[in-house]
């Protein structure tokens, strides 16, 4: 971390102002700009970066999902919302938002119980421990196109190695790449492998600073190892917890590689012949790249805009009612070091 | 952690702008040349054949460096195409076009060179008249030197034939399907005769079945004046019912396309029969290759084909107006599709040439094709290009092909819709995907 550099001291009195206004010279001048302006300058790569790759585009795109705009013949009338009412009407596009939905519940909350409980043996005075915590992260290091193709051979229907397994049990082959349950929860197991450990790690940062007088107290006080994880641990790493509940929120809106190679022989890959496992983003890259109507698939850029913006603003909410939930617990935490001061004196 | 209102909506701008950067895609620029060597970057798809050929040109040109890039599928060299000239950058100075998406093509020529600037006209006997029309946009430029034709003849597995008590010899076999007279009527009715003998499935799925009978008509999803003619279409109806039936009665394998389990469905008899265009055969040599499978697996090519001649894909070389070398990509690309490297072209990747001279040379020595037991292919691609049609391929077709008849007919090879059903659902879809 930056070192924070030692703050003037506040008992020197300030300078006093000249009762009448002098005139600044050139330099002064110079100076006072440069306390004001400097820090926007310093800060400014980001916002000119982000105005360039981030804000031309999203406002390009909503030019052209008010335009009819195909993807080689390009730009064409302008049909107001036209696009937007299109995607709306369109049941591939519902289809869409609930199988991103439906991959995004089936990926998040596995993902996040599983970190949570690797965080906590991660937790533990264990022997060799950064090679532990190194081999979680690994999954993370594959790229999600590699995962993708891996995965696609193991969930392979004929003989794949998930239905070889499912077959040791005397179950009969699932058609993963065919059922739409069996195939949400194929590419969810591809999106936990990659992201728990990653989660896990996160967490355990946050479960480390838990102090460890708070364990000591509840273990003399009998409590067990769950109790002392779900009355402790947990309510103390919440905001890191929703910190990672957003993070995978917003990856699990924006699937798109595992879906799309998940099985190639439709159209080159749009989620499954019947659109079974077809993510809105992969929606969108099949209007903008198949059927080349950019004009609708801004539109449906936009909406998936939208729809990330109303679960931030969710989340904002969430968060904020955490934030107090925080501070209800520090307050019931000085309170106890008080109580146990007190009994110790 | 608290999060301020600012970082909402910075975090929400940030979400935005990574969307909106999957919409806005990205490319490279092909190299330009230093005066002295010029690079040359070309874009093929599927089994193409022209690596031989390239370091040929190099040798005999030191001045051209050829940087080639070949890409899996036709469909995905569709969308590596469209992106690129969507994106107005990054299209390589030859880029190869398929005869299905061609339709798409035609309307931005203009985004590409009239080679007629390059004296295609003086070499326009070369090929097949209807190749080089195909490449003739409406206003009369000319913006493809034709590679391969895709006549289509039958694929058989000898040994599955043989299990079943069918001939096996590629003659019989011929005669068997009804020789010059062979029809799907035949084609079903042998395959109900397959399928109820050994349990196993005769054809490996429906789409491609599908796409040999509609390319074989006259005017397919569109008439001939580029008006869509599905719903209502008498003729379309009744080859999908013929195909409806069989496929009800197990006569598919209902396989993954490109893909067929990985190739192994070749190797271990899953289906007995495959439609085969002459580019199709270096597809089926790199299946085998992918399953564990050779020569030895028994499969075969008969000089047949149901229903009569029919062409199914085929390509051509295009130079886009953003090459910085059009003089040399045309000098190249007139090069390659020569009758002479034409005839290479077709050894290598065992497709048929589009000129006529390569099509003589090809049917007047037979050279065994040893994955197909010998078979003479380029000498059977021949006698199957006889009496081919080129059909007019419409803006959509390559959609109305994948996303309207290709969810159905799944649908139809997995048992979950019956022909009447699964043909509602194509009209559906045709209405729904905005198919113009």
């Amino acid at each position: 971390m930056t070192s924070t550099l030692d703050r003037p001291d506040l008992a020197v009195p300030a300078p006093k102002r000249p009762a009448t206004r002098e005139r600044l010279t050139w330099r002064q001048r110079l100076g006072r700009f440069d306390v004001k302006a400097s820090p926007y300058a310093y800060i400014s790569p980001f916002f000119v970066l982000f105005g360039l790759t981030g804000l031309f585009p999203l406002v390009y795109t909503l030019v052209v999902s008010v335009h009819e705009w195909e993807l080689l013949q390009g730009q064409g009338e302008f049909v107001g919302l036209e696009n937007f009412a299109n995607v709306l009407q369109d049941r591939f596009f519902w289809n869409s938002i609930f199988n991103t939905l439906s991959i995004f519940l089936l990926s998040t909350v596995p993902q996040i119980a599983m970190a949570l409980v690797i965080a906590a043996v991660l937790d533990q005075a264990l022997k060799a421990r950064t090679f532990w915590r190194m081999s979680v992260l690994l999954p993370y290091v594959v790229t999600p196109v590699a995962v993708a193709l891996i995965f696609s051979s193991m969930f392979n229907e004929a003989d794949g190695l998930a239905n070889n397994l499912v077959g040791l049990l005397g179950i009969e082959p699932i058609q993963w790449k065919h059922d739409t349950l069996a195939s949400h929860i194929a590419i969810a197991t591809m999106v936990n492998w990659r992201w728990t450990g990653y989660n896990a790690l996160i967490l355990l940062a946050a479960m480390q600073a838990v102090p460890r007088d708070l364990h000591e107290s509840a273990a003399i006080d009998g409590a067990g190892t769950a109790r002392r994880f779900f009355s402790i641990t947990i309510p103390s790493i919440r905001p890191t917890l929703i910190f990672v509940i957003i993070t995978a929120t917003i990856g699990g809106l924006q699937i798109f590689a595992e879906p799309k190679l998940f099985d190639v022989s439709s159209a080159g890959g749009i989620g499954g012949y019947d659109r079974q496992f077809q993510t809105t983003v992969l929606y969108l890259w099949e209007m903008a790249f198949f059927r080349q109507n950019f004009g609708e698939a801004a539109a449906i850029a936009w909406l998936l805009f939208l729809l990330i913006v109303g679960i931030g603003l969710i989340n904002f909410f969430i968060s904020k009612r955490i934030a107090t939930a925080e501070g209800r617990v520090i307050k019931k935490r000085t309170a106890k070091r008080l109580a146990t001061k007190e009994v110790g004196k | 952690m608290k999060l301020s209102r600012r970082t909402t909506a910075a975090a929400a701008l940030a979400g935005a702008a990574a969307i909106s950067l999957v919409a806005t895609g990205c490319s490279s620029n092909s190299g330009g040349g230093d005066g002295e060597t010029i690079e040359l970057t070309i874009t093929t798809f599927g089994t193409f054949g022209y690596e031989d050929l390239y370091t040929e040109y190099e040798e005999a040109n030191p001045n051209i460096d050829i940087v080639a890039n070949n890409i899996d599928t036709g469909g995905n060299a569709r969308t590596d195409l469209f992106t690129k000239l969507g994106a107005g950058s990054g299209v390589s100075d030859i880029v190869a076009i398929e005869e299905g998406w061609l339709g798409a093509i035609m309307e931005v020529s203009d985004q590409f060179v009239d080679l007629t600037e390059h004296g295609i006209e003086e070499r326009a006997g070369d090929w097949v008249d209807w190749k080089y029309e195909q490449a003739t946009d409406p206003e009369g430029r000319v913006i493809g030197y034709g590679t391969d034709i895709g006549p289509e003849g039958l694929c058989y597995n000898g040994a599955a034939f043989e299990a079943a008590g069918l001939p096996t010899d590629r003659d019989e076999v011929a005669e068997l399907f009804g020789g010059e007279d062979a029809t799907w009527e035949r084609y079903f009715e042998l395959g109900q005769q397959y399928t109820d003998a050994t349990g196993k499935a005769w054809y490996d799925h429906s789409g491609f079945v599908w796409n040999a009978m509609v390319n074989q008509l006259e005017e397919g999803y569109y008439t001939s004046d580029g008006e869509l003619n599905v719903d209502g279409n008498a003729e379309l109806r009744e080859r999908f019912d013929q195909l409806a039936e069989a496929t009800t009665n197990g006569q598919s394998a209902a396989q993954t396309a490109w893909d067929w389990n990985g190739g192994k469905s070749f190797v271990d008899g899953t289906f007995a029969t495959f439609v085969c265009p002459g580019w199709m055969l270096g597809v089926v040599q790199g299946q085998l290759e992918a399953g564990g499978g050779g020569p030895d697996t028994g499969w075969d090519f008969a000089d047949v084909f149901p229903g009569g001649a029919a062409n199914w894909g085929g390509a051509f070389l295009s130079i886009p107006t953003s090459s910085e070398h059009p003089e040399e990509a045309a000098a190249l690309a007139d090069w390659l599709t020569q009758p002479e490297q034409q005839v290479k072209q077709s050894a290598a990747a065992g497709n048929f040439p589009s000129t006529l001279e390569a099509q003589e040379e090809l049917a007047a020595n037979p050279t065994p094709n040893e994955v197909f037991n010998d078979a003479p292919t380029g000498q059977i691609l021949a006698s199957r290009a006889e009496g081919v049609v080129a059909q007019y391929k419409g803006p959509d077709d390559s959609i109305i092909q994948e996303n309207v008849f290709g969810p159905a007919l799944q649908a139809l090879d997995r048992g979950e819709a019956d022909g009447d059903t699964a043909w509602q659902e194509a009209l559906d879809l045709l209405v729904e995907l905005e198919v113009e």
